[in-house]
């Protein structure tokens, strides 16, 4: 589900490269200091463009420093450390840690047991400083299953507490009230846009394994073609996708931000419609997964 | 006030010229048109009122665009004012027109719980549910409603227009993409086939651009 936000790099100018950069190794460099090395592993873009967002709207400065990093030993990268980046870096585990619940219960996959018990330690001291958050995400997460138990055959249904999720990630408590209210729409708009977005990228995989897909409930899959079923949804699918990214940034134009503006606008007007056009058309050129 | 130049996006000592294209270029952005099913639209008329301000201020001109209530007959704030004849003669008619008042003000739960008590679903009982869950975020529920409300009552030009609108504002937003440089360049695919095709055309004088193929 997660991993989906992203720039796309050919529009980006080398400095935001840089930034961008420096921002998801500085997320990246926050877990191992703040949880443990191993947790690294669960980077994700999200947490990048959430550093960025709420860095942007608190107006801070991005200060870079050259540091060396484990995974390229041999040279110094340009990486940001401030407080949003913490945070971020928090969300991040938490997400992940609910991740890894929710496979261990769908798949019982041993991996994700391993994970889950990696992470208890640091997931409890999370849940102690963001008990709101935590219990708030928790509650959409089972939701999330119960609707994908009882086979829910509305696509903006089952969006919903996804949706409701990524609201609450969005939402910074030291915020006025105007500012929250706009992240908060945002946020919503992103997460549907997310879960759909997934959904449509998973229906090959939910059919061979019989799982629960809302488009293939919503749209009466009967075991037809699944390129002549995608063909025949797609104009409806793309409708509400784009609907919700359309939204998104007319929340985020209500914000006038000045810091990495240009950064964020490549995300939000490029990287995510080429990331929903890839999904949608299924080019040629397979998934097109190139890391930043 | 804010600083306006700030407000337009604009540095300090642009010229008249500048001033007004930013100035063009942010009204069209936070029209209420552009807000008009989305529950920031109180916000986006601040900001709007926030633009004419710091372009009167720049230029000491007192005749901007207005806000909210003059535009071409629609009220800005709201999805469905205006419009309320169409209810007036059925059993739903108050009910109805309570139900626009919970829209247009954001009690979206009120409206729908109204709603749902409405035992007349007549088209107008759809559109309004389609205005409901397009102010949830429910956009494909809300297509729906609104389609079935213009197939029951083709002639509504409330409803059509409402369709219509709703239809636009995506091609808005890949607009927007495709101004911002997206799709411009050659796709992969595109210089996948050309280098394949330099390839072959190489090999057959001899040559060979790729060598492993």
């Amino acid at each position: 589900m997660f991993g989906y936000i992203m720039p796309e790099k050919p529009e980006l100018k080398i400095k935001e490269f840089d930034i961008y950069r420096a921002y998801y190794c500085g997320v990246c460099k926050s877990i191992g200091k703040r949880h443990g090395q191993i947790k690294r592993m669960t980077l994700t873009y999200d947490a990048a463009f959430l550093a960025l967002l709420l860095g942007s709207v608190l107006n801070i400065k991005t200060t870079l420093t050259k540091e060396r990093c484990i995974v390229h030993p041999l040279k110094k990268s340009f990486v940001s450390h401030n407080e949003i980046i913490d945070y971020s870096s928090d969300i991040n585990i938490i997400l992940a840690y609910n991740n890894m619940k929710d496979k261990w219960k769908d798949d019982k996959s041993k991996v994700a047991l391993a994970g889950i018990a990696a992470f208890k330690r640091a997931y409890k001291k999370l849940d102690m400083e963001y008990p709101k958050k935590c219990a708030i995400i928790n509650q959409r997460l089972s939701e999330l299953s119960i609707l994908e138990k009882e086979k829910c055959n509305s696509i903006d249904a089952a969006a919903e507490p996804f949706a409701k999720l990524m609201e609450e990630v969005l939402d910074y408590e030291k915020l006025d009230h105007k500012t929250r209210q706009i992240l908060r729409w945002m946020g919503y708009n992103i997460g549907k846009w997310i879960y759909l977005v997934d959904a449509f990228d998973d229906m090959e995989d939910d059919i061979k394994n019989s799982s629960y897909n809302p488009f293939l409930t919503q749209f009466n899959y009967k075991g037809q073609d699944l390129k002549v079923f995608k063909n025949d949804i797609k104009s409806q699918a793309e409708f509400t996708v784009l609907y919700c990214l359309q939204e998104a940034s007319k929340a985020f134009e209500l914000l006038s931000l000045k810091e990495n503006k240009g950064i964020l606008e490549n995300i939000l007007y490029i990287g995510m419609l080429s990331k929903t056009d890839k999904i949608l058309c299924q080019r040629s050129c397979g998934k097109g997964e190139k890391s930043i | 006030m804010k600083n306006p130049y700030e407000v337009l996006g604009i540095s300090e000592g642009a010229s008249e010229e500048e001033i007004k294209k930013a100035y063009r270029e942010q009204v069209k952005k936070y029209h209420p048109d552009q807000y008009q099913d989305n529950p920031l639209s109180k916000l986006a008329e601040e900001k709007l009122r926030e633009v004419n301000e710091a372009y009167e201020y720049l230029t000491g001109k007192g005749h901007t665009a207005k806000t909210s209530n003059g535009w071409s007959g629609r009220s800005g704030a709201s999805g469905a004012s205006g419009f309320g004849g169409a209810a007036g003669g059925n059993a739903g008619g108050d009910n109805f027109r309570q139900i626009r008042m919970y829209i247009n003000t954001g009690n979206i739960a009120a409206a729908e719980s109204l709603l749902e008590t409405i035992q007349n679903r007549n088209a107008e009982w759809f559109y309004l549910r389609g205005l409901i869950f397009m102010k949830k975020g429910w956009y494909n529920e809300a297509v729906m409603n609104i389609r079935q409300a213009v197939n029951m009552d083709p002639s509504n030009y409330e409803y059509r227009d409402a369709l219509n609108r709703i239809n636009m504002n995506n091609n808005m937003y890949r607009g927007n993409a495709v101004n911002r440089g997206y799709g411009a360049g050659p796709s992969f695919c595109d210089m996948c086939t050309c280098l394949w095709c330099s390839d072959s055309l190489c090999e057959c004088c001899g040559g060979d651009l790729i060598s492993c193929c």
